[in-house]
């Protein structure tokens, strides 16, 4: 059989005359190269057969050895192969057997061609699979990469080198590693021209995942020699092919080494970040040199050569790794001498030092440290880049040329990435450098972009607009670098307008190609818009030292005419939909939120030119008022709607800033301005906002109501009035600078009185109690006279009103005003609001009653808050009262009053604050005993059942840790009988449905219900953390531990694994569960036999559950009951008790004891199964008291570990490791924190070495 | 369709078969509706404007609970719909009839024969094999606008 295959073996070599001799010299080469101590093997090498030992193991799983490729593959393998394997661990000393190899490369190349025509992918999965996780493949692979004509067959063969490699690395000799990495490097060098380029990119990231994993292991040296080969290729070699390679090397090393792109190795994270900082240190400036280099030497044949040569190839991979480099996130040594000195420069402030800008458009600053000032700023390099550039802009009309041709491409994202480059690289001379290489790129890039308009006349008639974008892009990064003086002043030395004009020009171009192509599907013009958008952010947003320089005038003025094209661009776009229906669903939803981030970009650029800008947008306003006014009856005024409601949007933008929750102040920009303004009334921004709150206010009149105020401009109204109230109505006082006047400078106390002018008109003692009565006014009107607008709706309720009593100073007033008394009472006592959504009348609940804190008096706020309930909770204990319940509750009308009820109740639990406390409390003791009739009257009906429960979750949750003891008691009471009613009405309930969906839809609301119930009990936990009762629990006989058991028990057999399907349920539960086993691992031991084993059961569940949140829970949980044991155990008690030792199984049979049970599971856990690294150290903590618990146990099934291991170097390997786990770092057997964090070490490195060889074998 | 159309039918006690009118706006997804005159659950409701500056309409996409049909409706917001009266009633098993009819024990003592076996394979099986090994189930029957089905089962037995 073995003379055949020789035979074979001769016919298939000499079918390949020409790479026979190349073939000879790379066999021989590497064979040689390995085994150079043993030469026995080779025989007749002039016949070209060379016995190789096959360490290929076919492990083909069961069900599909039928296959004729995986048959193939076992008849392949002699038995004294297999024997040879199962002797063990031969590493490089076997003879190869040619005829084996052989063998292996033909099943998988028939494996990978049968993939590709999809005949039996399983079987040829499980053959390539195999291949990955046989031990030491290496030479069988490196036969394939060598001989295979299948590219496939060798990219998979690359991969296989790589993944075994990786597993096996703790026990290669390092000689063997060094050689795998050079036998990849050759391989590429040697097929450096071949075709199929995606197999020697496969090789060479191979080569650069070894090297980096061998990394801290390798000498300086060994570097060294690598490094040195592909510096000749690189920068020596003449050939192009070579030198690609060469770079495309680096390029896959550099990516490696980069922490956002390296492939993870199973190493932690210390590892990543060591190759990172060494190769930063050591060598990618090297590399930077060499590539640069490379483009240097066939720069000038490109140059000088009028068609396309190869070296272009060359060429654009240089800049590609050049700007790869200039990617590289930097961390340097932070020299704090250095960046004390920009601290002390006082020009430094011209340039931004370390601005945090972030854009939606990225924009990456590029800061490499003063290091490599030689290298990128000295030598010159951005003229050459430059000089290329324009160079290849005179060819693009030659063939080969073209401008998206992929030399272009690079070169400009390279002198893109060169306008980013800041920080202390330059030398501290007050910026000058910087600007100098800024202008100079400048001087490049605008004649990417001017003139503009002939520029865009060129690319609507078909150029492309790529050098556009880029153009738009370097400025970005300009802007991203530098003030908005030096912005400016860039281009004054080339032309007699300034950079911001350009900017502004240049964008208002674009702005007129979008209007005139709205519908037009042209996608760069919205590009270029947002590029260019980002600029002025980048140039307009303060940095992190708080200060931004005004812009000069000449740059005012060009923000303002461009405001001006932005909002003539808007309205034209919102005239023009007016009428438009298509997705105008979408468009009704993005318009408020989606909008804002352009309309925040448009707000700054009109900030700073709000002298001009701000009564621009007033006469827009009226002309619009004057329009709508002047058609009415006569016109449609729809566009006219529409206007305004994009006017409404700017506006507010611009006036006022989002709060997030803060109060925000008023925009520094408006503040800034209008310093001559001294009546506050003839104030611009008073102006506007009292012609836009006039307007809101006439739709309180009908007849204007129902002519002007569609649903959706009175959304804009709305949102109008919330964000804009937010910072100017009654702003509090502390707002307002300081009246003493530290700073007697003339102009800083004018800027101080139009500020307080500005700030006090609206303000709690002049006009803003009048506004603000306007404001609930036309709430009330939203609510009222827009039935059904639930959008409108849930802004009034959501963003104004919430907002408006979020805030003391507002409140105060709020509470006095007739119109709110009047909502108050609209909502407590009339039927009217029934209508509105239910999560509204919620959140409407919710902010009546926060509002009573607005009240002077603790009582008058009880007060408040019983008068707005009483009529509510009255209503649903006489409803519940009523004989014929069981038959009214189900009707229609009575089902929407109870869940409006509660809904309601709901808003005003989950608003309880102290102040308020004693009433909330009140409310929710009066409705406990209608809530359990309820709860049994509408058992079937689940929507009704999810709102009781939800109200008692979030009453409790308000509530609980103010209740006194007897409160608790009886809180503490009725949630027990609520628990236990609801899971007599569900357990073993089937409810059936010939549909799908309502089937679904039920387990949804069982799944709902569920979550419900477990925050309620862990908001009953929150009593035992928290807990302002002036006696203690336990006079009354409560213990919060165990009613929550007890709660657990209850609701645990309606959790089903259907339901923990649930990520959130899964969690809620999981985290419950392992925080009262934490907390309180006495009451487990205490629990009796069923509950125990329902606990027991969970853990071991969750403990493989595929989510590693869980797992962490659980062992979290897991260490809690070890530790407690162990405790115990030590101090002569009985700890877990019965639990510890036996255990029932729900079939009643005796198991062993349950620490024993996790430690043999955790074990296997740990060994054999796949988990997130991020695990191995809580399992150390879990794993280190299992096995103090449990020496016997432990000891046995480490014995076992070992007499299962039949090789004897990993036996002897595996019982040193075991040996250390438990002896090495003076562990000891107290449980403290030094033991864990000691356990954990050894926990890692113990992994780290079995790891590898337990779970292939 | 008008605001206060109410419907009764002859067959059952008029309460119980009663709709009610309710403003669009206020049915939720899992409520009730009545769409073309078939008492659905509602299982996702969307809402859309007519025109950019018009009023908002609700998009109802419901499942008749007794046939499983799918139906659609669009109404606007601001008009009734009608509700129906959905009762649920749990009753005792007491026999399962050859010719597929079973035997409830009604809450007043009486005997109700006049439902059928449901058609759902897994519930038929259920409650007869439940039944066939003496364990106490309760049936939960719904009904609404005059028909009725059993909805559910519920093993009550000793534990």
């Amino acid at each position: 059989m073995v003379k055949r295959r020789e035979e074979e073996w001769q016919r298939y070599y000499a079918a390949w005359p020409l790479k026979r001799p190349v073939m000879a010299k790379v066999v021989s080469d590497y064979f040689v190269r390995l085994h150079s101590h043993n030469f026995a093997w080779i025989h007749s090498l002039h016949y070209g057969v060379l016995r190789a030992h096959l360490y290929f193991r076919p492990t083909a799983p069961a069900h599909s050895t039928h296959h004729s490729a995986v048959s193939h593959l076992s008849l392949a393998v002699p038995s004294s192969a297999t024997t040879m394997y199962q002797a063990g661990y031969h590493q490089n000393t076997a003879p190869p057997d040619m005829a084996q190899l052989q063998a292996t490369m033909r099943s998988i190349e028939l494996a990978c061609s049968s993939i590709q025509m999809h005949a039996n992918p399983a079987a040829a999965e499980a053959t390539i699979l195999s291949l990955n996780q046989s031990p030491q493949p290496y030479q069988a692979c490196q036969f394939i990469l060598e001989n295979s004509e299948l590219a496939n067959a060798r990219f998979l063969a690359a991969g296989a080198i790589r993944d075994a490699a990786i597993r096996e690395w703790s026990f290669l000799e390092t000689d063997y590693k060094k050689s795998l990495i050079r036998f990849c490097w050759l391989f590429i060098m040697k097929h450096a021209g071949s075709h199929e380029g995606y197999v020697q990119a496969k090789v060479a990231s191979v080569a650069a995942q070894l090297l980096k994993r061998g990394w801290l292991d390798f000498t300086a040296a060994d570097k060294e020699a690598i490094f040195l080969e592909v510096k000749q290729a690189v920068t020596g070699s003449q050939i192009v092919d070579v030198q690609y390679m060469g770079i495309n090397f680096l390029e896959s090393l550099v990516s490696e080494f980069s922490p956002s792109t390296s492939t993870a190795m199973g190493l932690p994270r210390e590892f990543h970040e060591q190759c990172r900082t060494s190769l930063e240190l050591d060598y990618i400036k090297e590399f930077y040199c060499w590539a640069q280099d490379a483009a240097l030497n066939v720069s000038h044949r490109i140059i000088g050569s009028d068609s396309a040569i190869p070296e272009a190839k060359v060429c654009s991979a240089a800049l590609r790794l050049m700007l790869q480099i200039l990617n590289w996130d930097f961390k340097g040594k932070k020299n704090a001498v250095e960046s004390s000195k920009r601290g002390l420069d006082v020009y430094c402030g011209d340039i931004k030092p370390e601005s945090n800008f972030l854009g939606r458009s990225e924009c990456i600053l590029v800061q490499p440290g003063s290091l490599w000032r030689d290298v990128l700023i000295s030598s010159g390099q951005v003229g050459w880049i430059l000089n290329l550039y324009g160079a290849l802009r005179q060819k693009f009309s030659c063939e080969g040329y073209w401008l998206d041709c992929p030399l272009a491409v690079s070169a400009r994202k390279l002198i893109v990435q060169f306008c980013s480059i800041t920080g202390t690289i330059f030398p501290s001379d007050g910026g000058y450098m910087q600007r100098q290489s800024l202008v100079q790129l400048l001087s490049g890039i605008i004649q990417w972009i001017e003139p503009p308009n002939a520029v865009l006349k060129a690319i609507e008639c078909g150029r492309s607009e790529s050098e556009l974008l880029d153009g738009c892009r370097a400025l970005m990064s300009m802007a991203a670098v530098s003030t908005p003086l030096v912005f400016d002043q860039l281009l004054k030395s080339l032309r007699p307008y300034g950079t911001l004009t350009l900017l502004s020009v240049l964008m208002s171009e674009v702005i007129k190609c979008l209007m005139e192509n709205l519908s037009e599907e042209e996608t760069w013009s919205w590009v270029a818009r947002d590029i260019l958008l980002d600029t002025w952010t980048a140039l307009l947003t303060l940095d992190s030292s708080g200060h931004n320089d005004l812009l000069p005038p000449e740059g005012i003025s060009a923000a303002a005419n461009l405001f001006a094209i932005i909002v003539e661009s808007e309205l034209k776009a919102a005239s023009a939909s007016a009428f438009s229906d298509d997705n105008e669903y979408d468009y009704l939803h993005a318009s408020v939120s989606a909008m804002d981030e352009r309309l925040s970009s448009y707000a700054l650029i009109a900030r700073v030119a709000s002298g001009a800008t701000i009564p621009f947008l007033t006469t827009l306003f009226s002309e619009r008022i004057t329009r709508l006014h002047q058609g009415r009856g006569t016109t449609d005024p729809t566009e006219t709607l529409e206007e305004l409601y994009s006017l409404l949007l700017i506006a507010g933008h611009v006036l006022a800033d989002e709060g997030q929750g803060e109060i925000p102040l008023v925009p520094k920009d408006i503040q800034a301005q209008f310093t001559d303004v001294v009546d506050a009334d003839k104030h611009p921004v008073v102006i506007l906002s009292g012609s836009i709150i006039r307007f809101a206010e006439q739709s309180l009149d009908p007849e204007m109501r129902t002519s002007f105020f569609s649903p959706r401009l009175m959304e804009a109204v709305i949102w109008f009035l919330a964000r804009w109230s937010s910072t100017y109505l009654m702003p509090p006082e502390e707002n307002k600078g300081n009246k003493s006047g530290e700073n007697n400078n003339d102009a800083q106390v004018r800027l101080e009185h139009s500020k307080n002018a500005l700030l006090s008109f609206f303000g709690e003692y002049n006009q803003g109690k009048l506004v603000l009565d306007i404001i609930i006014r036309i709430s009330l009107t939203t609510l009222v006279s827009y039935p059904g607008e639930k959008d409108l709706q849930g802004l009034t309720c959501y963003q104004l009103l919430h907002g408006l009593v979020r805030r003391k100073n507002v409140i105060s007033h709020l509470v006095s005003l007739d119109s709110w008394r009047d909502l108050a009472n609209v909502f407590a006592n009339e039927r009217g609001l029934f209508s509105l959504n239910a999560a509204h009348q919620r959140s409407l609940a919710e902010t009546l009653a926060l509002s009573a804190s607005g009240m002077k008096t603790s009582e008058a706020s009880n007060q408040y808050i019983k008068s707005l309930t009483n009529h509510m909770t009255a209503n649903l204990a006489e409803l519940s009262c009523k004989n014929d319940l069981k038959h009214i509750a189900q009707q229609p009308d009575i089902l929407l009053l109870v869940s409006c009820l509660l809904e309601r109740l709901r808003g005003v639990a989950s608003a309880s604050e102290p102040r308020t406390q004693k009433a909330i409390y009140e409310m929710g003791f009066t409705v406990m005993n209608p809530i359990l009739i309820f709860i049994e009257a509408y058992k079937h009906e689940s929507v009704v059942v999810y709102l009781l429960l939800k109200f008692v979750v979030d009453w409790v949750d308000g509530q609980i840790i103010y209740l006194e003891a007897r409160e608790t008691a009886a809180a503490v009471d009725f949630c027990t009988r609520l628990l236990q009613l609801y899971s007599s009405h569900n357990i073993g309930k089937i409810s059936v449905s010939l549909s799908n969906s309502l089937l679904s839809e039920a387990d949804t609301e069982r799944y709902k219900d569920l979550r419900a119930l477990l925050q309620l009990l862990a908001n009953l936990c929150s009593k035992d953390l928290v807990d302002f009762a002036s006696e203690s629990l336990e006079a009354y006989g409560v213990s919060i531990s165990q009613v929550v058991f007890m709660g657990l028990h209850i609701v645990t057999p309606l959790i089903t694994l259907e339901l923990l399907k649930y990520p959130k349920l899964c969690h809620s539960y999981f985290s419950l569960l392992s925080h009262m086993l934490e907390i309180y691992p006495e009451v487990v031991a205490q629990l009796n036999v069923e509950a125990f084993g329902h606990i027991a059961e969970t853990l071991d569940f969750g403990l493989h559950h595929q989510d590693g949140e869980v797992v962490d829970l659980c062992l979290r949980a897991l260490k809690a009951l070890a530790s407690y044991h162990y405790k115990e155990k030590g101090m002569g008690k009985v700890g877990l008790g019965s639990h510890a030792t036996i255990s029932k199984d729900p079939g009643g049979k005796v198991q062993e004891g349950v620490l024993s049970r996790f430690l043999c599971s955790l074990l296997q856990l740990l060994l054999f199964e796949d988990y997130s690294t991020d695990l191995v150290s809580s399992a150390a903590d879990a794993l280190f008291p299992l096995i103090l618990c449990e020496q016997n146990v432990y000891q046995n099934l480490v014995n076992e570990l070992i007499e299962r291991q039949t090789n004897q170097m990993f036996r002897l390997r595996l019982t040193n490791a075991l040996q250390s786990l438990t002896n090495s770092n003076n562990l000891s057997t107290t449980l403290d924190r030094v033991n864990f964090q000691r356990f954990r070490k050894n926990l890692h490195s113990f992994l780290i070495e079995v790891r590898g060889f337990l779970r292939t074998l | 369709m008008s605001d206060e159309e109410h419907h009764f039918e002859s067959k059952a006690d008029a309460g119980a078969s009663k709709t009610y009118p309710q403003q669009a706006g206020t049915i939720r997804k899992n409520g009730y509706i009545v769409i073309k005159g078939r008492p659905c659950k509602v299982v996702e409701v969307s809402t859309s404007k007519t025109g950019k500056h018009g009023h908002a309409k609700c998009h109802f996409i419901a499942i008749d609970i007794f046939t499983a049909k799918k139906l659609e409706d669009i109404v606007p917001s601001s008009h009734n719909c009608d509700v129906p009266h959905v009762n649920r009633t749990d009753y005792q098993l007491i026999d399962i009839s050859e010719d597929g009819f079973v035997s409830l024990l009604t809450e007043n003592g009486n005997t109700k024969d006049d439902l059928r076996l449901p058609t759902d394979d897994s519930l038929l099986t259920q409650i007869k094999d439940g039944f066939a090994e003496g364990k106490d189930l309760v049936v939960s029957v719904m009904s609404a606008m005059g028909e009725e089905q059993i909805c559910g089962l519920k093993d009550i037995g000793p534990k």
